[in-house]
């Protein structure tokens, strides 16, 4: 064993000497650039980093079919109303630090609601035919968004992130072109301003990313006409809103995401005038959304459909996303 | 001697060992079967693949074809809908050449017709009632169980399968009772009247299916025709419910009648592009008809309405996983006659694995 000795102890050194290149031979991965715009949901920044702007626009379809009644159950709707609505969000994201995030969003709305209905007359023996025919299209509300970091990611297992956004009610708000009680334009926006704060925390374990959201909307009052027989604007107030949310983003490979979010927003009664009316009720809904996203390179593609699971007062019907986002 | 007759004989076998030691080119590595790519897949699903699609159709329908072949706005008249439908559809392969499947699916679907309202005047007041009509589908469909055979060759640029399968009447089909209600009572005579009729799903007797399927492949291009042909085994037995509305409350009672299904035809061709391992981008051509049958009403049998529509559907298949693949297709209906025309986007999910392989 003594004859050994030497070697043993050579290689001990060498062991010391090597151990320390070994464990700092591991460094961390570099972002470049342009590996930071290709993130996917899952693991890109919570906000912009500084610098960059990502442009993106989402598409919204609604049909009328069924609704929430007052006591929670899904109903259809009873007459025959065909109502659509789109929407087309138009987005633009900027960077202002690594922790700053400023965002302009603005809509094009299209909505529809046609019906046909008879009306037999007895007394002269005469049928009426009722016709429907109502569009609403223009450049609706737009929003400024203000995204902060609060508690950043890079430094913490878990990242929390303050917003604040303002809604300007830039869509027309009143019916216009007005040919008759039944044939006129809709209005495209909601004729009042809204203040809105939240907050949104988010971890990664790759590939999974998990997301809770608490947001609070305060509407200010506005006017506008709720009838087309209206003559002058009536002073209205719609209810303050509390949304939450919470989901679970997967990767189900290196650039396609699955979502999972589950929603639940609640709106207080409105009133016109200082009273209470039954065009404002007090709603509440559950909704849930999977989505899938693409990511290919600085372009993203998603589609997500919003399935209301619960709820009352509100529309029961499935909400159609398709998102195309784009990072400069 | 003894050794050298051992170091011979380990000379002897080892060689044989080397030689025998080469494993064999794995053909069943299951990775290469899930993601084989859709123009080197053969028609049925191979050896010990369990296969299950999970897929969701939105239907809006806006128009509809007459019976002249004229295309009827529904919207316009407030009549139009949406269709909800959810289907599952199992399959696994007993040997490569041998499948066995399992599908059924779950609509919700609601039809408004043209509300009427029906004014009488008097001297002193104007009474009003209006009705109103929905007829509302939803429930699960009949199970279909089917076999598949196709050609016993390994598949390289032609196949030919043929499929036998009955669907059975598991949803039982049948109308509920109405939920028909009145509201919105103004005076003793305005009031409205909300008629809900409820219908189940499925066909309510057990109908026979008949198909074959080819398939053509020249490089990443492929064509797949099917041919599918469903008739009804027996004639079948309903009830249909009628009401009376007696002081605005109203008394249902059934009636029972007889009907015997239509046959129906169905021809799909489609012409597939491998863009890459991981994406099938193909189009499809639709034609569906349905001839035959009759329903009975009060006694009489009257034959059922001949329907005929052609739909396109631009559609892709997406391998996201080795065991997760995405279909999605929507549906732009062409032609038609005496058929709901609806515009459709169609989303499957298909996980396919083999459970009993490593």
């Amino acid at each position: 064993m003594k004859k050994y000795a030497h070697i043993i102890r050579y290689s001990l050194v060498f062991t010391v000497l090597f151990l320390p290149a070994v464990i700092c031979g591991q460094v961390e991965k570099q972002l470049t650039p342009a590996d930071i715009k290709q993130q996917t949901i899952v693991t890109e920044p919570v906000t912009l980093k500084k610098g960059f702007l990502r442009a993106g626009t989402l598409m919204n379809y609604r049909i009328a079919d069924k609704y929430f009644t007052d006591k929670g159950e899904k109903e259809y709707y009873t007459s025959n109303v065909w109502g659509s609505k789109s929407s087309y969000n138009f987005a633009f994201q900027y960077g202002i630090s690594d922790r700053l995030e400023v965002e302009f969003a603005t809509e094009y709305m299209n909505s529809r609601q046609e019906s046909q209905t008879s009306e037999f007359i007895a007394a002269t023996n005469t049928t009426r035919t009722v016709l429907l025919k109502q569009k609403g299209t223009g450049i609706g509300d737009s929003y400024l968004r203000i995204r902060y970091q609060i508690v950043p990611e890079n430094r913490h297992r878990v990242s929390v992130t303050g917003n604040i956004s303002v809604g300007i009610p830039t869509g027309e708000k009143n019916p216009t072109d007005i040919r008759s009680a039944e044939k006129y334009d809709l209005p495209v926006g909601s004729g009042n301003f809204t203040l809105a704060a939240g907050l949104y925390t988010r971890t990664i374990i790759y590939p999974y990313s998990f997301t809770g959201s608490v947001n609070y909307v305060y509407n200010f009052s506005g006017k506008k006409k709720f009838n087309v027989t209206d003559i002058v604007e009536k002073e209205f107030k719609p209810g303050n809103i509390i949304e939450t949310s919470v989901g679970i983003n997967l990767h189900l490979n290196e650039w396609i995401v699955f979502s999972n979010e589950i929603n639940y927003q609640h709106k207080e009664k409105g009133t016109i005038n200082d009273h209470y009316t039954p065009l404002m009720p007090l709603t509440w809904a559950v909704s849930y959304r999977p989505g899938l996203v693409f990511q290919v390179k600085k372009f993203r593609l998603g589609e997500s459909v919003t399935i209301p699971v619960k709820g009352k007062n509100t529309p029961a019907d499935p909400l159609y996303v398709v998102m195309v986002q784009y990072v400069f | 001697m003894k050794i050298n007759s051992y170091i011979l004989a380990i000379l002897f076998i080892l060689p044989a060992h080397f030689v025998y030691s080469q494993p064999e080119l794995n053909k069943r590595d299951k990775y290469t079967l899930l993601t084989m790519p859709y123009n080197m897949r053969p028609l049925t699903v191979y050896r010990g693949q369990v296969q299950l699609d999970a897929g969701y159709k939105f239907a809006i329908r806006t128009h509809k074809y007459d019976s002249e072949g004229k295309s009827l706005f529904l919207n316009k008249t407030g009549t139009g809908s949406v269709y909800h439908y959810y289907y599952v559809d199992l399959k696994y392969g007993l040997t490569d050449f041998i499948e066995l499947g399992a599908q059924t699916n779950y609509i919700r679907h609601g039809v408004r017709s043209e509300s009427e309202t029906y004014v009488t005047a008097s001297l002193t007041a104007a009474d009003r009632v209006t009705v109103n009509k929905i007829n509302e589908v939803k429930g699960f469909g009949d199970i279909l169980i089917s076999a598949t055979a196709r050609l016993p060759i390994q598949y390289k640029w032609f196949d030919f399968s043929a499929t036998g399968g009955m669907y059975v009447p598991s949803a039982e089909y049948r109308q509920e009772k109405p939920a028909h209600a009145v509201a919105n009572i103004t005076t003793a005579n305005s009031y409205t009247v909300n008629l809900h009729y409820k219908y189940t799903n499925g066909f309510g007797v057990p109908v026979y299916l008949l198909a074959s399927q080819a398939k053509f492949t020249l490089r990443k291009y492929s064509l797949q025709t099917e041919l599918t042909f469903r008739t009804p085994a027996n004639e079948g037995t309903s009830i249909r419910w009628e009401e009376n509305l007696v002081e605005k409350k109203f008394i249902y009672y059934d009636k029972s009648y007889k009907y015997l299904l239509s046959d129906e035809w169905d021809v799909n061709l489609s012409i597939h592009y491998q863009a890459t391992g991981w994406f099938d981008i193909f189009i499809n051509s639709n034609y569906r008809k349905t001839s035959g049958g009759w329903t009975e009403f009060w006694g009489n049998k009257y034959k059922n309405r001949e329907t005929m529509l052609i739909t396109l559907e631009p559609c892709f298949e997406l391998q996201i996983s080795p065991s997760l693949r995405v279909c999605q297709n929507a549906g732009f209906p062409i032609k038609g006659k005496n058929a709901d025309a609806p515009f459709y986007l169609f989303t499957t999910i298909r996980f396919s694995n083999f459970p009993f392989f490593r």
